[in-house]
């Protein structure tokens, strides 16, 4: 057993962590921990809660390893996983909402920017986490892919599991969405 | 950065020929990042490894508690056995009368007991 996975790969990594060792698995944490947290606080807004879905993804990712063949990077891996319980958790507080208003799930939503000292960057967060809200989830997934992950529309393509063409066509329509919303803010 | 070039890198980002990786970055040295708390990683090795211990402890309940069954159950058999060979040694056989106590009882004794005459 190692005491520290630090300089590890990511094949030694998945070894060490199958084989029950936590440090191992905390290393892959405190490696993705940030990327997570991006797609989540991206989609759902930067709010406290949403650290209950990123260890979520985690301890899923933690029972998945085993099937983890190794045909992509274990980063694409991570966010599959990540969108797939954030659109979930969109869709099931949609259905949560729905039974009591007829608004729309982003009237649940709410920003917590409050946490930066500095004003210039607690603006732009503010500016970023506002623009994606105003944003159809459909839309905000390829936005958060692109913009905040930096992920060329072909790892969008793959991480979404959509045709190249689809993925063109919604930051396309994103774009105008966000003139618009830009505009207003 | 001001929020003009902010609003023009979000914009720009969605450019099918934008370099995304280089708008990221930047966006994120100018305040535009995400992270969880200090605490994150240990509370989501807790999740992981607590449960582990969880199950294993069921686990050793599960197994004790099969054990203590057999103990019960081969003490239960013992006393059976022990049992059936004193009914045999006190009523000489393994009837239904002796199982009943009444082996060495005439019928007689039976009707007089139960009329009271």
């Amino acid at each position: 057993m190692k005491e520290s996975y630090s300089r590890a790969d990511e094949t030694e990594l998945i070894r060490a962590s199958l084989d029950g060792e936590s440090l191992a698995f905390g290393e892959i944490v405190n490696r993705y921990r940030k990327m997570v947290a991006r797609t989540i606080r991206g989609m759902l807004g930067d709010t406290v809660f949403t650290e209950d879905l990123g260890q979520e993804v985690f301890v899923k990712l933690y029972h998945s390893l085993s099937e983890f063949r190794g045909d992509s990077k274990l980063a694409t891996y991570i966010q599959k996983i990540a969108v797939n319980l954030t659109l979930n958790e969109i869709k099931r507080r949609k259905r949560f909402l729905s039974m009591f208003t007829q608004k729309g799930s982003d009237e649940m939503y709410e920003m917590e920017v409050a946490d930066e000292n500095n004003e210039e960057k607690r603006e732009a967060k503010e500016i970023v986490g506002k623009a994606l809200m105003g944003l159809d989830p459909k839309f905000r997934i390829v936005v958060t892919m692109r913009m905040l992950q930096g992920y060329s529309t072909k790892e969008t393509a793959e991480i979404l599991e959509l045709p190249l063409g689809t993925v063109l066509s919604r930051l396309s329509r994103a774009q105008e969405q966000l003139k618009d919303i830009l505009q207003k803010l | 950065m001001t929020r003009p070039e902010i609003k023009q890198l979000i914009i720009s980002s969605l450019d099918s020929g934008a370099d995304a990786g280089a708008i990221a970055r930047q966006l994120e040295d100018g305040g535009v990042s995400y992270d969880y708390s200090d605490k994150f990683t240990g509370r989501v090795l807790d999740k992981i490894f607590e449960a582990g211990l969880i199950i294993n402890r069921e686990q050793e309940f599960v197994r004790r508690l099969s054990s203590v069954f057999y103990r019960v159950a081969l003490t239960g058999v013992a006393a059976i056995v022990l049992l059936m060979i004193s009914i045999f040694l006190m009523e000489g056989s393994f009837s239904i009368n002796s199982f009943l106590g009444i082996g060495d009882t005439i019928d007689e004794s039976i009707v007089c007991l139960l009329t009271g005459n």
